[in-house]
């Protein structure tokens, strides 16, 4: 009878135990409802667990360690002698989710694809490749327009799709996907409600040794304080938030599992426009030694610690490189002109006054050598309090030596606007990184972005810079190429066309409590964040575990 | 009869402004939904591309004159295209899925409140002067000065996040799908107790004052003393002569509030992460999605001429006066 009993415990216990799955459950991007849209050429509302999770990379270059290859559904790549061809050998054995087999046809469907549907091939990559064909099964032969050693990093970014599913659709522009067929570890939709949605297991995927993560969820959250607010609750495994105080909001909660790391991410910096629409602020921006005398007014380190709680790193580097990109410092160009970029008010009056810059009225402002006055706002986008913050510390430093300046609160969609049109003084702004620092320079500083884009704001052109940003990419060389990027950072250290802050701290917090293997200072991987555009989130995934029960 | 036409025609010729400013408003606001959207992308889309975008959501660069006379047939056909944030839902979509939420959350609200509201106004006016009216009244005054959004903040903390007894946010259980059993009434019950109590909070000492004050007025009448002379009982008074003849004004600003349900309300809906019609309208200006905010903007201003009318109706039905006007 006690047998029986003890059995039929175990019985009923056991299949619980195996049933119990593990689910991670990650906030990616903040919404107010899911729609169902898991089309990843969708720039503008396609869910963000879609790249990546769904749709695996031929490779992951690792942003954080020099862009060094980890090889996905590609096992390697090779450039022509002449550097004018590129090609990829596929990986053997990989399957899409519905069961068929991965091929190199799969990626020269994709590619020609973007080439008839010119608004899904929102990197324009094809301005720089002229054919994609694949010569066997295993291979990919990309012909570039000119040579780009830049190129493998861009072609990755594209989402590969299966030619048997999307050669059907009737048009890729609209369509939403519903039921995606694709090659990455999470690819089967269980439950789709606009408060959560639940991605499981590819039962076809081809590294199933180190995926054991079984359904990803991503709960439906609206706002930065609802996400403190459920992550404080410990409902949230992975996510990206700038959290003020963290360790009393988030890490307090529950000591033994909350944590967060925050590695340096893209540079922040004071954008100076060169082509202000107010003619007597032009004429002040356009003289280099006002733009250092700006720069050297401003305490970072106060800024850090007051507006950023500590989170960021200083960026002290005249060229505005940043603790991210160490490696690739030009320590010439920091010698020269790097004391313009720290912060010592007394010489920043001093550069103001030999340079013509005087108060003539007696209002305790400066005005141009020729008695015209200067003034103006510092734009920084509504409701990002750390910016808006560290933009009233710069607006008080620059008052301090005699600028007068003060900071507007545009929403973030007018202040975009205005980066872009140019109708604007000076702006806080931030960059993006890339697997080296020529991502974030040649789409600041390149001429043909001016004005084009948000990041091209300052306006300040220059034709040596073009010459050496292009220059960084003819060549595979890595003498010649860090010639080329100790050029680019000389032609921007001596003019400072923006006034960098400090890096950026890439935003990411988890918790310990279900899984472990997680990437933070002790094991710095690659990039930590969860957020669509970086691709190392899932080596990252592919390197977490459920924490034993 | 005369009275009502010259009510309605006045409703139509103000539809019809309305509408002109809705098409207006949002083409002066700086920024465009495309750059928007692009803008945190990082990505520099080739002009090409760009314009093959805009025509997918219907933005065409054709003179502002054309696009209102588009505009029009769109708002009398009831087309009005898709939402550009909540792609590939159209926009009558995205209100469709957010309207029953805010019509739960503001149509219970407004009504508690008023019925409670109502009721307490005309206890304090009867008994003025006395306990209730000496502190009830003020602290209903107290209650509605306090901003939403501090007295939803609070109820957050301390019953969701101190307490535990309630949800922090959602309109219901995310672990369950939404059917027609006990479970889910429940969870939605359950996750609307905070949100409506916050609003109701806030409203319930406008109607109150709005009720004591012009029941005061009304005491003094003689047909009131009348009713006291005949030994009507006091409760009859109370509510059948006193109250009743004092409920016009309240119910003109409850229609107002009625009106006002569809536009949702901002703050309760973003504290406690209900999906309303406030909150989905706010996604729509930061993301500049025109369609939207015109469709969104376009529902408020009906239910607004709407509740008015009615509540013109009802003036009818309740002041005989008017009925021979």
């Amino acid at each position: 009878m006690i047998k029986a009993i003890i059995a039929f415990l175990l019985v009923g216990l056991l299949p619980a135990r195996a049933l119990a799955e593990a689910d991670l459950t990650i906030v990616a991007s903040l919404s107010t409802g899911w729609v169902r849209n898991f089309n990843p050429f969708n720039e503008t509302t396609r869910l963000h667990s879609v790249r990546d999770f769904v749709y695996e990379p031929l490779v992951v270059f690792n942003a954080m360690h020099g862009g060094t290859p980890d090889f996905r559904l590609a096992t390697d790549f090779n450039y022509s002698g002449n550097l004018l061809q590129l090609s990829f050998k596929l990986r053997d054995g990989v399957e899409w989710s519905d069961g068929h087999a991965f091929s190199a046809r799969d990626v020269v469907f994709t590619f020609n694809m973007l080439r008839a549907h010119r608004e899904l091939d929102s990197q324009n990559i094809w301005d720089r490749i002229s054919a994609v064909e694949a010569p066997d099964a295993d291979t990919v032969l990309f012909t570039l327009k000119r040579v780009n050693s830049n190129i493998a990093f861009e072609i990755v970014r594209v989402p590969i799709v299966p030619e048997h599913v999307w050669s059907k659709v009737a048009d890729p522009v609209t369509f939403t996907n519903d039921n995606p067929v694709g090659s990455g570890p999470m690819t089967e939709i269980r439950r789709f409600t606009s408060q959560i949605y639940q991605q499981c297991r590819n039962p076809h995927y081809w590294d199933t040794q180190h995926l054991k993560v079984d359904c990803l969820n991503f709960p439906q959250v609206g706002t930065n304080e609802q996400l403190l607010t459920a992550a404080a609750a410990g409902t949230i495994d992975w996510f990206g938030a700038f959290l003020p105080d963290i360790e009393r909001t988030y890490v307090a909660t529950d000591p033994n599992h909350h944590r967060y790391w925050f590695p340096p991410g893209g540079t922040v910096a004071i954008n100076i426009n060169f082509d202000s629409p107010d003619p007597s602020n032009r004429a002040a921006f356009r003289n280099v030694n006002f733009r250092r005398a700006v720069s050297m007014a401003i305490d970072r380190g106060a800024i850090v610690d007051i507006a950023g709680y500590g989170y960021p790193v200083v960026n002290e580097y005249a060229s505005g490189l940043g603790r991210t990109y160490l490696g690739w410092v030009d320590a010439e160009a920091e010698k020269e002109f790097g004391a313009y970029a720290h912060f010592d008010k007394d010489a920043a009056r001093a550069l103001l006054a030999e340079s013509g810059f005087r108060d003539r009225d007696g209002r305790g402002f400066v005005a141009n050598p020729d008695g015209r006055p200067i003034s103006f706002t510092i734009l920084a986008p509504n409701g990002w309090t750390d910016w808006v913050n560290t933009t009233e510390l710069v607006a008080e430093s620059l008052n301090q030596i005699g600028i007068h300046a003060s900071v507007s609160t545009p929403e973030p969609a007018a202040w975009t606007q205005k980066l872009i049109s140019g109708s604007y003084d000076m702006a806080i702004n931030g960059y993006l990184t890339g697997e080296t620092p020529y991502r974030s320079f040649d789409m600041g500083f390149h001429s043909r972005f001016s004005g084009k884009t948000r990041f091209a704001a300052t306006r300040f052109v220059d034709p040596e810079l073009d010459q050496a940003l292009d220059a960084f990419i003819s060549t595979i060389d890595p003498a010649a190429q860090r010639q080329a990027m100790n050029k680019v950072q000389m032609i921007l250290a001596s003019n400072m066309p923006y006034v960098p802050l400090y890096s950026n701290p890439i935003w990411y917090e988890y918790s310990t409590k279900r899984f472990k293997g997680w990437f933070n200072g002790d094991n710095p991987v690659a990039r930590p964040d969860v957020f669509d555009g970086t691709p190392e989130r899932l080596l990252h995934l592919l390197a977490l575990e459920p924490v034993a029960p | 009869m005369a009275f009502l036409l010259r009510r309605l025609g006045f409703y139509v010729a103000a539809f019809i402004a309305a509408a002109s400013f809705n098409f207006l408003i949002p083409r002066l606001m700086p920024g465009n939904p495309i750059d928007t959207m692009f803008a945190q992308a990082g990505t520099a889309l080739p002009p090409e591309s760009l314009d093959a975008l805009k025509r997918t959501f219907g933005f065409l660069d054709e003179p502002l004159p054309l696009q209102y006379l588009h505009y029009l047939g769109s708002v009398f056909t009831w087309d009005l295209g898709l939402s550009v944030k909540f792609y590939p839902l159209t926009v009558n979509q995205v209100l469709v899925r957010a309207l029953p939420w805010t019509l739960l959350l503001v149509a219970t609200s407004s009504l508690s409140a008023f019925a409670v509201g109502s009721l307490a106004g005309a206890q304090a006016a009867w008994k003025r002067g006395g306990g209730f009216d000496s502190v009830g009244a003020p602290a209903a005054l107290v209650l509605q000065a306090v901003p939403p959004l501090v007295t939803s903040l609070l109820a957050l903390y301390l019953f969701a996040i101190s307490l535990k007894w309630l949800p922090t946010g959602f309109a219901w259980d995310p672990m369950i799908d939404l059917d027609w059993s006990w479970q889910s009434v429940w969870s939605v019950l359950y996750h609307a107790v905070l949100p409506v109590t916050t609003l109701a909070l806030a409203q319930i000492g406008g109607y109150l004052v709005t009720m004591r004050n012009s029941m005061i007025n009304l005491l003094g009448e003689d047909y009131i003393t009348l009713g006291q002379a005949k030994g009507l009982t006091e409760r009859r008074l109370r509510l059948a002569y006193a109250a009743y003849n004092a409920l016009l004004p309240a119910l003109t600003s409850f229609a107002m509030s009625l009106g006002a349900v569809f536009g949702g309300s901002l703050v309760t809906e973003v504290v406690f992460n209900y999906p309303g019609l406030g909150y989905t309208l706010y996604e729509g200006i930061t993301s500049r999605d025109y369609p939207l905010i015109q469709g969104q903007l376009l529902i408020m201003t009906l239910a607004m001429l709407s509740a008015n009318f009615i509540a013109d109706l009802l003036y009818i039905l309740v002041d005989p006066r008017l009925r021979r006007a």
